[in-house]
């Protein structure tokens, strides 16, 4: 049985609804990420497993127990804010025994688990300064620790890291990573940042305008994205409109051009269908066993480790991206320009 | 669901209790104010009042030392403030300090401090009506001084005044074209604001006008209460109506603005 | 000219010419009247140097003026405080409607600037031996055993007298706690959300989220804003006035007293009385100062 369930879960703002039938179930130790732009749910969703919003209909479930209406602070659910939330008039060390020292725990028994939770973030040495005296990566480590001190079933992160320099970023991303393996505690972990949905979790929830768009791990979300919405929302994606020529075969043309793809696609909505390739799946020349296009380079943009080819095919904008090697000879703009890519690396949308 | 619709009783509790303290008394002024004539409504203890020749002398008194020093203030603080903006930035929290001070020296305390020193020897500003009127204007300013710098603090400081001035200058502005033409106009309201705060509060004033013997309104009401029953009321009620609109002006004035400058505190 | 080439003495004393005009009217009329009343404590009626004005405090009805000015003050900011709070609180936390929290907030705006003799009338009209409350209170009767009528609740049967230390109280409620809600409403603004629900979700209660964060946290915006109401109350004079005619002896009365001369004696004695307004003031604010810091450790960086 799954150890953390929503079903079905509603949530309406004054008629408007901002989280439509939301199912998901998580394991015990799995971290799970909802990804989507603002406004998508993915906030309120983790709010109503806080308890900070009731759901509007639906039921959610911790280890079989039903929550759904049960307040905050009878639910044991750590939850790590945006903002980190620390109390600004207490110290890093009563910041992080505050839920302990709540529900009345002896006073040895607390220090004894905040110097525990301190090791734990390594800021052992900080336990008696105040949050202003923090930097902002310190005190997000505090959060975690405060969140993690009372021992929750569920921890939940509201992009903890937002306000942070993309160097902490990264940082505090394998740090929250590692204290998350250490403990195996299922997590929930809102973002609007693919790329740390994708290096973080077991799986992601990508949602639009109150809807799962597809759940999925890392590489399915990437690599199989099942809308357009995921596709467009989740990496680079090349949409190019194409007709079918040979649907059992799986040949398709974009203008004159044939393209053969290998995957099962439900040919039935013709009108519709596009025909999806990542940027990093091009190369460049020409190839007998894969699918050529030819076009015209119209923009050459230097990106440091990546240098991005926009080529005009058939009067779609198509980008290219190839890795910086010093062997790269650089097309010029204007050129005629022919690329290529493997028959299962396109699939259609 | 449960939670939802819960009503927040305690907040209820509080807001109808300060709505009771807020209206009751205004109620029952009104009420007694209109109950001079026996056994029925009427607006005689208004006319009483409006045709009293002390209450007009006052009245007008009070108008005109209001405008007086109001418009002093204005001219005193504008070009001050903007001044420290512009060049002595440092010195606006000292400035803002001194200006506090008559919300720390007892009112009183300080009138009494004001006569004991100017109506003796060599000032001797209470000798005649006119010098003590010097005084009582100096006086105004000074308890008006929180209000005005205030509202004029909080309108500098929504506007970026040196780039203002520098975009002026570099236009061929002079100072008194950037004062009158830039800087004026961009804080009406915060200067209105201030202007109508401080002329509510001496029209209100009771202690200046009343320890320097000079015939304001306050001292006049004070006059009234001791020997009328009914009068006072309408007086009360027309005290509070000049506060009603001139503070109803400056909301007027300053909509979807913080409203927070209102009392300057 | 260019400024760079200016004498850098010039160039200050330059910066300064715009403030003159300010300073000096503020030294005239403010500051040089203030330290007159300082040094016309400490002087005899010839003008010498003395501390006998400060006798003055050992006598009874002086010290008395104090207690009473004291009681008031400090009733009226701590029950005005409180009820400002409370006030405050259903504005900016209370699920209330909108409509309720515009009046309340409009109202506190104006009814903090209501003071003076105009609201010792309103009293007077509605809780005075003929005021409005007064007489439906009076009226409340029922036939006794006897069958003559009693009517139990009439206020001024009971004790109650609006010409009183009770008055004042009530009536500077009513300019106390508006200021209250006007000065504490940005503090309690201040508080986040976040902090309320980061407490709820370490399985703390209401109760202890306001004890252990809040509170605290609110604690040195309240204390400087009953600080302002202490001083407000402290320094009135003209509802005291109106209301009682100068019969309850404030301090404030009794400068006053001084001032018209109606008080016999050294009028130096004046000097001491009013110097003795502003030291409790300096102690109430210095007490803040000293309070606020050891209270908001956290607030230095």
């Amino acid at each position: 049985m799954s150890f953390l369930k929503l079903t079905n879960v509603y949530k309406l703002f004054t008629e408007i609804p901002a989280v439509e039938d939301f199912n998901l179930e998580a394991e015990q130790g799995e971290f799970i990420s909802f990804l989507g732009p603002s406004g998508c749910g993915k906030t309120t969703t983790l709010r109503m497993v806080a308890g900070f919003e009731m759901p509007s209909s639906g039921q959610i479930t911790i280890s079989g127990k039903d929550l759904t209406y049960v307040p905050p602070n009878k639910r044991n659910v750590g939850m790590v804010f945006q903002s980190y939330a620390l109390f600004p008039n207490m110290t890093v060390a009563e910041n992080i025994g505050y839920g302990l020292k709540a529900s009345g725990k002896p006073k040895a028994e607390i220090k004894q688990r905040v110097e525990e939770m301190l090791e734990l973030i390594h800021l052992g040495n900080l336990g008696a300064r105040f949050p202003s005296q923090l930097s902002g990566g310190q005190q997000q480590r505090v959060a975690l620790a405060r969140a993690l001190a009372i021992r929750p079933q569920v921890l939940l992160l509201d992009e903890p890291l937002s306000a942070l320099d993309a160097k902490i970023r990264v940082e505090l991303r394998q740090e929250i990573r590692r204290i998350q393996q250490q403990l195996g505690i299922t997590t929930i972990y809102v973002t609007h940042d693919q790329e740390e949905a994708l290096s973080l979790s077991d799986r992601v929830v990508v949602m639009s305008q109150g809807r799962i768009e597809q759940v999925g791990t890392p590489a399915e979300i990437y690599t199989t994205p099942s809308t357009e919405f995921v596709a467009r929302f989740v990496g680079q994606i090349n949409l190019l409109p194409i007709h079918v020529v040979d649907q059992p075969a799986g040949l398709v043309k974009v203008g004159q051009q044939p393209v053969r793809t290998s995957r099962s696609v439900n040919y039935s909505d013709e009108k519709a269908l596009r025909l999806a390739i990542r940027p990093e799946e091009l190369n460049p020349g020409h190839r007998e066993d894969a699918n050529n296009l030819t076009g015209v380079v119209e923009t050459v943009t230097y990106l440091g480790s990546i240098v991005r080819i926009r080529v005009l095919i058939e009067g779609n904008s198509v980008l290219m991206d190839l890795f910086n090697e010093r062997r790269l000879r650089l097309p010029a703009v204007g050129e005629s320009f022919e690329l290529n890519f493997d028959t299962d690396a396109c699939w259609l949308l | 669901m449960k939670k939802l619709f819960k009503i927040d009783v305690w907040a209820w509790f509080w807001g109808i209790l300060a709505l009771l303290y807020f209206f009751l008394p205004m109620y029952g002024t009104l009420d007694f104010s209109l109950r001079m004539q026996k056994g029925q409504i009427s607006f005689l203890a208004y006319q009483t009042v409006l045709a009293d020749p002390q209450f007009m002398e006052s009245f007008r008194y009070s108008v005109i030392m209001g405008l007086i020093s109001v418009s002093l203030s204005v001219i005193l603080f504008v070009p001050t403030v903007y001044w420290i903006y512009l060049k002595l930035p440092n010195l606006r929290p000292v400035m803002e300090a001194i200006t506090l001070l008559p919300f720390i020296i007892p009112v009183i305390v300080y009138v009494f401090g004001l006569i004991r020193t100017f109506s003796g020897p060599p000032f001797e500003l209470t000798l005649t009506p006119f010098k003590t009127d010097i005084l009582i204007t100096a006086g105004y300013i000074v308890l008006s001084m929180p209000f005005m710098f205030r509202a004029i603090d909080v309108g500098m400081r929504a506007i970026d005044v040196r780039t203002l001035t520098e975009a002026a200058q570099s236009l061929g502005s002079n100072w008194f074209q950037v004062l009158f033409d830039v800087i004026f106009p961009n804080l009406r309201v915060a200067i209105l604001s201030g202007a109508l705060i401080s002329f509510a509060l001496v029209m209100g004033e009771l202690i200046l006008g009343d320890f320097l013997v000079r015939p304001a309104l306050g001292p006049y009401m004070v006059l009234v209460g001791r020997d009328h029953a009914y009068e006072p009321a309408a007086l009360a009620i027309i005290s509070y109506a000049l506060t009603w609109v001139c503070l109803g002006l400056i909301m007027y004035f300053s909509r979807g603005k913080n409203t927070q400058q209102l009392t300057g505190r | 000219m260019n400024p760079s080439r200016r004498n850098p003495l010039i160039s200050m004393l330059w910066d300064w010419i715009g403030v003159v005009p300010f300073f000096v009217f503020i030294t005239a009329f403010l500051i040089f009247p203030s330290l007159n009343l300082f040094s016309g404590a400490f002087k005899d009626a010839n003008g010498n140097f003395t501390f006998t004005n400060l006798n003055f405090f050992t006598d009874s009805y002086v010290i008395k003026s104090y207690i009473t000015s004291l009681q008031v003050s400090v009733i009226t900011s701590v029950v005005g405080g409180i009820f400002g709070f409370m006030v405050a609180y259903a504005i900016v936390l209370g699920r209330t409607p909108r409509w309720m929290r515009n009046i309340l907030t409009t109202f506190s705006g104006l009814a903090a600037n209501f003071g003076g003799v105009p609201l010792a009338f309103s009293f007077i009209a509605t809780l005075g031996r003929t005021g409005f409350i007064t007489a439906i209170l009076k009226n409340i009767c029922y036939n006794g055993a006897d069958g003559s009528a009693v009517c139990p609740f009439n206020p001024y049967d009971n004790g109650f007298n609006l010409y009183s230390l009770l008055g004042i109280v009530l009536a500077y409620t009513y300019f106390q706690f508006p200021l209250m809600v006007l000065t504490i409403t940005p503090a309690l603004q201040g508080l986040k959300r976040d902090w309320r629900e980061a407490s709820e979700n370490l399985g703390a209660s209401s109760t202890y989220y306001w004890m252990n964060v809040a509170l605290p946290i609110l604690w040195p915006s309240i204390l400087g804003a009953m600080i302002l109401l202490f001083g407000s109350a402290f320094g009135a004079f003209a509802t005291a006035q109106a209301l009682t005619g100068g019969s309850l002896a404030l301090v404030t009365i009794l400068i006053g007293q001084q001032i018209r001369g109606d008080v016999l004696g050294n009028p130096n004695e004046g000097y001491a009385l009013a110097l003795g307004m502003v030291v409790i003031m300096a102690f109430t604010i210095a007490g803040y100062t000293l309070l606020k810091r050891r209270t908001a450790r956290w607030l230095k960086v």
